[in-house]
C-alpha cells in the first residue's frame, strides 16, 4: 500500500488541478490592452460628418480603439461606452460577443451632437471618457480611458486633419476639401429667403434648374453677382488659402457663414464662393467650388460643362474697382480654362469640390435655424438692390419711384439713402422692370404706346455722376453700343450709337444708396424732334 | 453603434494612379485567422506607363504607400508593412497584417463584410471564397479579384445580407486555444501519470 501512496497522491493533485482549471476557466478576470487613436480636432459645422460612419468611408472617427484580449480567458459581452461631458451622454458604441485569447477587435466613435453645436461661437478644449467591461467583470477589472481634443467654433475651417509635421503634399494640405460642402448650406431659411430676392427681384423669374439651359444658368450666376454688386458688398482679406506647403499658419480658415456674408455684406473668396454654392443649390443647380494656390472662385456644372465666376470681382469701393458681371464672369472662365489645364496636369493644387457630389457621400450641410432678425437684414439689402423696383400710382399718371421714397431731388452725389429721382409717366405707356437681364444697371424702362420715345431708370454702383456713365457706356460698348454725353451739374444730355441708329436722349442724376440713379428719356434722331413734346414733359417731371 | 467594416473597399487607392489607363487587374488575397484576423496581399502587374506612374508617386515612397493604405481603411489597425517589387516585370506585391477585421456579435457569429449588393461570390473549396469587383467609381478600368481564406476552426460558413442589404459571410468559430488551459493539461498530466504509476505498482505486486 506505501508503494502506492505516492501515484495515488499525485493522480489526487491532478484530479485538483483538474477541478480548480474549470473553476478559473469560468471567472471573468480578464487582461485586455487598449490602444487608442484620436481626433485632435472636431469642427462643428462637420458635425454631421462625424456623426456618421458612411461619411466619406468613415474617415472621420472621433476616436478608434483597438482592445487585445492578452488573458487566458474568453470574455463575453464586452461593452465600449463613452461620453463627452456637456455634450454627449453615456453612450454605447459597441457589444463584442466575445473576445477569445488573443483576438483584437477594433472599435470606432461616430458621436453624434446635437444640432446646436453649429451654434458654438468659441472653441473649447473637451474630455472623452471610455469605459470597457464584460459579463462578470469586478469593479477592478473595468477599463476607463479618457484623452482631451478641441471643438473649434462654428466658423473654422481646417484644410486639412494631418498633422503638419506629416504634410507631404498638396493632397495632403487639402485633406478635408470635402468638408467644405458643410459650409454651403442651401437649406439655411436666410439663404433661401436670399435666393427668392434674387429669383424675383434680381431675375424677375428664373427657369435654369427646370430648362437646363446655359444661358439662363449664365444668367442666374450673374444674377448672384449683381445682387452682391448692387447691395455693395465688398472683398475683405484675411488669411486664406494655403499658397506653400510651409504655410502651416493658413491650414485653417475663419469662413464667415453664407448668411453671416449676405448680412455682413462682405466676404474672402472662400466665403463668396460658400455663398455662391449655397445659392446655386438651393435654385436647384450643381455647385462647385474650385480651389487652387491662394484663391478658390464658385461655378456650377451643367450638362456636363463646367462654368465659373470671378465672385471677388465685386471689389469695393475702397479698392477702387468692381468687375461687371459680364467681366467677372469672363474672368471665371479664364480662371476655369487655366485650372482644367492644370489639373490635367496632375498639379495636386488645383482641386475641385464637387458640392452635390460630396452630399451624397454623406458630407450633409451644418443645421441653421430662421432668424427674424437677418430676414431683416436681408429686407433692407434687398431694398438696396431695387429701390426702383416698385411702382407706385399717382392719380393720373404712373409714377417710377425708389421705394418709399417720391420726393425731392436734392441733387448731388453722396451715399445717402434719402432721396430719389422719379418722374411721371405719361397715360398709356407701358413699363418694364428690368428689361434687360444681361445689363443689370438699367433697373426699368417706360415705353410710349407708339414706341417714339423711351425712359430709362439706371441705378449704377458709383460715386459721381461722371463715373455711372463711365460704367454706363462700358455697359454699352460690351453690346457694341457707345455713348456721347455732357454732364452739366446734374442734368445730362447725350447720344448713344448702335447699328439700329443714334438715340438722342437727355437726362437727370441723382446720388442714392451709395450709387448713383440716371433717369434718361429720349427717341431715335430721326424721331427726336416730333416727340419732343413728350421728352420735355417727362424731363421736366423729373425730380 | 455599430461599426461597418468593408474589407473590400481596400487598395482601390493603389489603383488611383492609373485611372486614365487601360483596364488593369488587381489581386487581393486576405487570409483569416482563428480570432479574426486577417492577412492581406495585394499584388498586381502594370504596363510601362502605369509602372511609371506608380513608382513615382507611391512606389519608391513605402511611407506614403503606407499611409494611403491606413487611410483607405480608418476602420482596422494595420501593421507588418512589407512591400516587394519585382521591377523586371513591373509588379508589386503588399503584405501586411489587418486586425479585428471579422466581428463577432453577441450570439457568437462571426460576420465579416463584404460592402458589395449582390456581390459576385464563387465557392473555391469549403474554406476558400473567390469575389470580383469592378468598382464604378473608376468605370471599370480596374478588376479586383479577392479570394478570402476561412481557418480551418471555421464551420458553417453562409453568405447572407446586412441591414443594409450588402452580401456578408456568416460563420461559426470556436477559439482553438481557448477551450484548455495549462492547469487542466497539468491536471490531466498528474491523473495520468498518478494511474499509471498506481496500476504499474499494483501489476507488480500481484507478480510477486
Amino acid at each position: 500500500m506505501k508503494k502506492l501512496l505516492i501515484p495515488l497522491s499525485l493522480f489526487f493533485v491532478g484530479a485538483v488541478l483538474f477541478a480548480l482549471s474549470f473553476l478559473s476557466f469560468g471567472s471573468a478576470s480578464g487582461d485586455l490592452d487598449i490602444s487608442i487613436v484620436k481626433s485632435n480636432s472636431i469642427m462643428p459645422a462637420a458635425h454631421n460628418v462625424y456623426a456618421n460612419e458612411l461619411a466619406l468611408d468613415g474617415k472621420y472617427y472621433l476616436f478608434k480603439a483597438k482592445m487585445t484580449n492578452n488573458g487566458d480567458n474568453t470574455l463575453e459581452d464586452v461593452t465600449v461606452r463613452y461620453r463627452i461631458p456637456g455634450y454627449v451622454e453615456w453612450t454605447e458604441l459597441d457589444v463584442i460577443g466575445e473576445m477569445f485569447p488573443g483576438q483584437t477587435a477594433s472599435v470606432r466613435c461616430y458621436p453624434k451632437f446635437k444640432d446646436d453645436i453649429s451654434e458654438k461661437m468659441t472653441e473649447s478644449t473637451e474630455k472623452v471618457e471610455i469605459e470597457i467591461s464584460w459579463d462578470g467583470a469586478q469593479e477592478d477589472d473595468i477599463i476607463d480611458e479618457e484623452f482631451s481634443f478641441r471643438i473649434s467654433d462654428r466658423n473654422e475651417y481646417l484644410f486639412t486633419n494631418i498633422p503638419a509635421e506629416e504634410i507631404a503634399g498638396w493632397g495632403d494640405v487639402y485633406n478635408n476639401d470635402a468638408l467644405l460642402a458643410c459650409f454651403v448650406t442651401p437649406n439655411d431659411p436666410i439663404v433661401k429667403y436670399y435666393t427668392q430676392n434674387i429669383q424675383e427681384k434680381i431675375l424677375m423669374g428664373e427657369t435654369a434648374s427646370v430648362t437646363k439651359d446655359p444661358n439662363e444658368a449664365v444668367r442666374f450666376l450673374a444674377g448672384i453677382y449683381n445682387a452682391t454688386v448692387l447691395s455693395h458688398m465688398v472683398y475683405s482679406g484675411t488669411k486664406g488659402i494655403p499658397e506653400n506647403l510651409q504655410d502651416v499658419s493658413k491650414f485653417s480658415q475663419h469662413n464667415r457663414l453664407p448668411r453671416e456674408v449676405i448680412t455682413g455684406n462682405t466676404g474672402l473668396c472662400l466665403e463668396l464662393s460658400l455663398l455662391y454654392a449655397s445659392v446655386l443649390s438651393n435654385a436647384g443647380l450643381d455647385p462647385m467650388i474650385f480651389l487652387v494656390p491662394g484663391h478658390a472662385y464658385p461655378g456650377f456644372r451643367l450638362n456636363g460643362q463646367y462654368y465659373a465666376i470671378e465672385s471677388t470681382g465685386i471689389g469695393g469701393e475702397g479698392i477702387g474697382s468692381i468687375m461687371s458681371a459680364e467681366d467677372a464672369f469672363k474672368k471665371g472662365m479664364e480662371q476655369l480654362n487655366e485650372f482644367m489645364q492644370k489639373a490635367q496636369t496632375g498639379d495636386p493644387r488645383y482641386t475641385v469640390v464637387d458640392i452635390h457630389a460630396v452630399n451624397q457621400q454623406g458630407v450633409t450641410p451644418m443645421v441653421l435655424k430662421d432668424d427674424d432678425f437677418l430676414r431683416k437684414k436681408v429686407d433692407d439689402i434687398v431694398t438696396s438692390w431695387g429701390s426702383a423696383g416698385t411702382i407706385a400710382k399717382t392719380s393720373n399718371n404712373s409714377r417710377v419711384a425708389s421705394s418709399g421714397n417720391t420726393g425731392s431731388n436734392s441733387g448731388g452725389g453722396g451715399s445717402g439713402g434719402g432721396s430719389s429721382l422719379s418722374f411721371s409717366i405719361p397715360g398709356g405707356w407701358q413699363t418694364f422692370m428690368r428689361p434687360v437681364p444681361e445689363i443689370p444697371i438699367i433697373t426699368a424702362q417706360v415705353v410710349a404706346p407708339d414706341q417714339s420715345t423711351t425712359v430709362t431708370v439706371f441705378d449704377v454702383p458709383a460715386s459721381s455722376g461722371q463715373e455711372a456713365l463711365g460704367i454706363i457706356n462700358q455697359y454699352f460698348q460690351n453690346y457694341g453700343m457707345s455713348m456721347q454725353y455732357q454732364l452739366n451739374g446734374n442734368q445730362v444730355t447725350g447720344q448713344t450709337y448702335s447699328n439700329s441708329g443714334v438715340f438722342n436722349w437727355v437726362g437727370k442724376t441723382l446720388g442714392r444708396n451709395g450709387g448713383i440713379r440716371l433717369v434718361a428719356v429720349g427717341a431715335p434722331d430721326y424721331l427726336y424732334n416730333q416727340s419732343s413734346g413728350y421728352i420735355t414733359q417727362v424731363f421736366n417731371s423729373i425730380r | 453603434m455599430k461599426n461597418s467594416k468593408n474589407i473590400m473597399l481596400l487598395f482601390l487607392l493603389l489603383s488611383t494612379v492609373w485611372v486614365y489607363g487601360q483596364q488593369t487587374q488587381q489581386k487581393i488575397d486576405m487570409d483569416i485567422d482563428a480570432v479574426g484576423n486577417a492577412k492581406i496581399n495585394v499584388s498586381m502587374t502594370m504596363n510601362a506607363q502605369q509602372w511609371q506612374v506608380w513608382v513615382s508617386t507611391l512606389g519608391n515612397n513605402p511611407a506614403a504607400l503606407k499611409r494611403e493604405v491606413e487611410r483607405s481603411m480608418p476602420a482596422y489597425f494595420l501593421d507588418d508593412f512589407k512591400l516587394e517589387k519585382d521591377e523586371m516585370n513591373r509588379s508589386f506585391t503588399l503584405s501586411l497584417n489587418a486586425y479585428g477585421v471579422c466581428e463577432i456579435n453577441k450570439r457568437g457569429v462571426w460576420t465579416i463584410d463584404t460592402d458589395q449588393k449582390n456581390a459576385n461570390l464563387t465557392k473555391l473549396t469549403d474554406y476558400k471564397y473567390m469575389l470580383v469587383s469592378s468598382p464604378e467609381e473608376f468605370g471599370g478600368t480596374i478588376q479586383q479579384t479577392f479570394t478570402i481564406s476561412f481557418p480551418p476552426e471555421a464551420e458553417n460558413i453562409e453568405v447572407d445580407k446586412d441591414a443594409l442589404g450588402n452580401s456578408i459571410f456568416k460563420f461559426d468559430m470556436e477559439n482553438s486555444a481557448g477551450g484548455i488551459n495549462l492547469l487542466m493539461l497539468g491536471g490531466i498530466l498528474f491523473m495520468v501519470i498518478g494511474a499509471g504509476w498506481s496500476g504499474v505498482s499494483m501489476l507488480t505486486n500481484k507478480s510477486k
